[in-house]
């Protein structure tokens, strides 16, 4: 018997991580979100971040969005608001 | 001189099984008990239900939890075959929305998943309520709280340093399973409190850290020895820590009696602590013995918080300290467990156990 056979598999071979997506050259010309968790101090970071990019890059546009809270995951309703209206997203939290 | 110890194949095999299963990166550190398709079968024919029955998909990553998957981890931890209903429960309980896994296997904090189990089963499965509760000796405690935390990480993904970020970890991710101690308590336990049956049996599942002890030796009132407790309860995450929400009070059996003998029920119990774990605004603020304090959005509120006297509780309401009775009949010790339990965050969740007729 194949020695990987002879244990039955703990895991869920689907539940695998998943990778980042391909960085973009530029952030020229494109939409970028900053996507606040909701922990203390986040604002602090993102916007500093805005000032970078705004200092640094020419997007688009730069909207600012915020889970409701960081102790689950974001709603579908916001996940697909990002998906749609941008090509970049930063998410950050501060504590 | 001859050997003591006769020599044979059958350890040595089970060593490499054991070495092979912790390369495979599946384990918790310790060893584990190989999980042979023989052994597998008999965990699911024990439970009565399909191997392939969908229980939960377990949060981060999702992956699924069926009656085979929970079998095969449950064999590692140790589990008999019939402790596979109440590992089962322990799934839905974790994976209960409310319970909000993803964030508790996800964070920086401390908290762990502690199971606890209620009604018939703790008898029939010698799961302990008593003497050493929190600690070692019990198969059915030790193996089936192992059983979960071996769920949480290979199905849920809770990787210690990849996806679970907790700053400390916490002891109890070893395994963390105990049983109320229902013969003791003179109120309605757990379960029943939850809208279940006393014939039937559950395991509840929460967020908590490690448990942290409270000595009274010397009160013999209701009043005096809740009051200790109550002083106890206000260092929790930090002195000046408020809107928490569920917690554990964990009486022992000496405690408990002194209690109930005054005549006071479980909601007397809870209302007390809640109203004397109040403080006033002007001791809550950041920057005065401590940097920690009322957020911000909550001090705006008040014109002169300096010296205000509105009281804050610690407890979002008295019905989030979850009164339960467990250890042995001696000692006047108690135990507190802070939960993973701010608004938004993780709440306890009660699961009635099927077991097969």
């Amino acid at each position: 018997m194949a020695k990987d056979d002879r244990y039955l598999d703990p895991t869920d071979s689907v539940a695998v991580p998943r990778k980042t997506a391909p960085r973009p050259p530029s952030l020229d010309g494109k939409v970028v979100t900053l996507l606040d968790i909701s922990k203390a101090k986040g604002d602090h970071l993102l916007d500093r971040l805005e000032e970078l990019l705004r200092e640094r890059a020419k997007p688009k546009a730069i909207l600012r969005r915020k889970k409701p809270t960081f102790a689950r995951p974001a709603p579908d309703d916001l996940r697909r608001q990002i998906l749609k209206e941008s090509d970049v997203v930063v998410e950050a939290l501060a504590d | 001189m001859p050997r003591t110890t006769r020599r044979s194949s059958g350890p040595e095999s089970q060593a490499d099984a054991i070495e092979e299963l912790y390369a495979r990166g599946v384990t918790d550190g310790l060893p584990v008990v190989p999980p042979t398709l023989r052994r597998v079968e008999q965990a699911i024919a024990a439970s009565g239900r399909e191997a392939d029955d969908l229980i939960a998909l377990v949060p981060p990553n999702y992956g699924r939890a069926t009656v085979e998957k929970i079998a095969v981890n449950a064999v590692m931890a140790g589990c008999r075959p019939e402790y596979l209903s109440v590992v089962i429960a322990g799934v839905e309980a974790m994976c209960d929305e409310a319970f909000d896994l993803h964030g508790v296997s996800a964070t920086t904090n401390f908290s762990s998943p502690l199971f606890i189990i209620n009604g018939p089963i703790r008898k029939r499965l010698d799961v302990n309520s008593g003497v050493g509760v929190f600690g070692p000796g019990w198969r059915a405690n030790a193996t089936i709280g192992r059983a979960l935390r071996l769920i949480a990480v290979n199905l849920g993904g809770a990787r210690p340093g990849i996806i679970s970020m907790s700053t400390m970890g916490h002891p109890g991710r070893y395994t963390y399973c105990i049983g109320e101690n229902e013969e003791e308590n003179p109120w309605e336990p757990l379960h029943v409190e939850h809208g279940f049956q006393l014939s039937e049996s559950t395991v509840a599942a929460f967020a908590g850290e490690a448990p942290h002890g409270i000595y009274d030796h010397k009160s013999r009132t209701a009043k005096d020895l809740l009051t200790t407790i109550a002083r106890s309860l206000e260092v929790i995450w930090h002195h000046k820590a408020t809107a928490l929400g569920d917690t554990l009070v964990v009486l022992s059996p000496e405690h408990a009696r002194t209690i109930a003998g005054d005549g006071w029920s479980k909601k007397d119990i809870q209302r007390f602590l809640w109203e004397l774990l109040q403080k006033p605004v002007k001791d809550l603020l950041p920057g005065r013995d401590g940097g920690e304090g009322l957020p911000e959005a909550v001090l705006t509120r008040f014109q002169h918080p300096e010296t205000d006297e509105t009281l804050v509780p610690k407890f979002r309401a008295p019905e989030h300290l979850k009164i339960l009775v467990a250890g042995g009949t001696a000692g006047r010790f108690s135990a507190v467990i802070p939960g993973w339990t701010f608004p938004n965050g993780s709440n306890l969740v009660v699961k009635k156990v099927r077991i097969r007729e």
